[in-house]
């Protein structure tokens, strides 16, 4: 099963129709959330929202994670052991309020388990070869830890160390 | 006994509140955290937990009259639980609970989202001025004056 999800705020119709053009195409189960999307697709079952727990479940379960260039999103694919591939909303095409997404899935690419897809064609290309795909296996904390310390410190004291 | 350090935690939903999940997991048994965010009622994590989370109305950039009712949101909650500290990973409600935290006066942190890596976010830039702390996730964007790199969530 491949999971998709395009997060809360805003639709990503040109990303759900890309994976709903691929389920038509293959003998493989695709959910998406969709959110306020006006696309509905036709071959890949779909939700707008989900709660928590069964989005979590469906991306533990699925062979790939396929979404749009969230945060949240990357952090749940690691902790889940799911490798993700993220496709960036584009601002030119008015499916989100800057930018930023574009430079995301590039420092977002160079962590493990996580593939970018700028464009379509290379989203189809990750799909060809799922098996290919490797999950994270670093979880390395060290930074969190770093940052954590800092700002425990930070509010006792109230200085920058 | 001593009591712990009230925080005020808040964020939009999404990314923001994830990372900003992640940073106060590590400081819950330290400090006495309160959480505010948009569909609170719909975070597992609160069902899971005793954490107190405050509902507040989403507002974004793109949905500036909710910054009205989220103002007096936030402001009702600052004083009802009296934080001795606001830390905020984004974006529009971190942004008024930082500048009412400056007039009340509270000590206000900004924690960049790690998605913005070029430059700060547009809500950290409005906050840079006001935040007693504004800590980026990226060291090259940390000037070591007014923005400083400690580390990331990832």
């Amino acid at each position: 099963m491949i999971f998709v999800a395009v997060g809360t705020q805003f639709s990503f119709d040109r990303l759900i129709k890309a994976m709903d053009e691929w389920a038509e195409e293959h003998n493989e189960e695709v959910i998406c959330q969709i959110a306020g999307g006006e696309y509905t697709p036709r071959h890949a079952t779909w939700e707008r929202f989900l709660d928590g727990e069964q989005y979590n479940q469906y991306i533990k379960e699925a062979s790939v994670f396929v979404s749009h260039a969230g945060m949240g999103n990357i952090i749940s694919a690691r902790n889940n052991g799911t490798p993700i591939i993220v496709m960036n909303r584009q601002y030119e095409l008015g499916e989100h309020r800057n930018n930023h997404q574009a430079d995301g899935i590039k420092w977002m690419a160079e962590l493990s388990g996580v593939y970018a897809a700028p464009t379509q064609e290379i989203l189809y290309s990750l799909l060809e070869d799922t098996q290919a795909l490797q999950v994270s296996s670093a979880n390395n904390t060290e930074k969190l830890d770093q940052l954590t310390q800092f700002l425990g410190d930070y509010i006792n004291t109230g200085k920058i160390a | 006994m001593h009591k712990k350090t009230k925080i005020l935690a808040i964020s939009s939903p999404g990314g923001h509140w994830i990372q900003l999940n992640k940073i106060c997991n590590r400081l819950e048994n330290q400090f006495d955290i309160v959480y505010a965010t948009p569909r609170a009622q719909y975070k597992s994590s609160a069902k899971k937990s005793k954490r107190r989370i405050y509902n507040i109305t989403d507002a974004s950039a793109d949905s500036k009259l909710n910054l009205i009712p989220v103002t007096f949101q936030i402001l009702l909650i600052l004083l009802r639980e009296r934080p001795n500290t606001i830390i905020s990973t984004g974006a529009a409600p971190g942004v008024m609970a930082i500048l009412l935290g400056k007039f009340l006066p509270i000590k206000t942190i900004w924690v960049d989202s790690i998605a913005n890596v070029k430059t700060l976010s547009r809500s950290g830039k409005m906050v840079k001025k006001h935040a007693n702390l504004v800590l980026t996730q990226w060291e090259s964007l940390s000037d070591n004056k007014t923005i400083h790199y400690r580390g990331s969530v990832l």
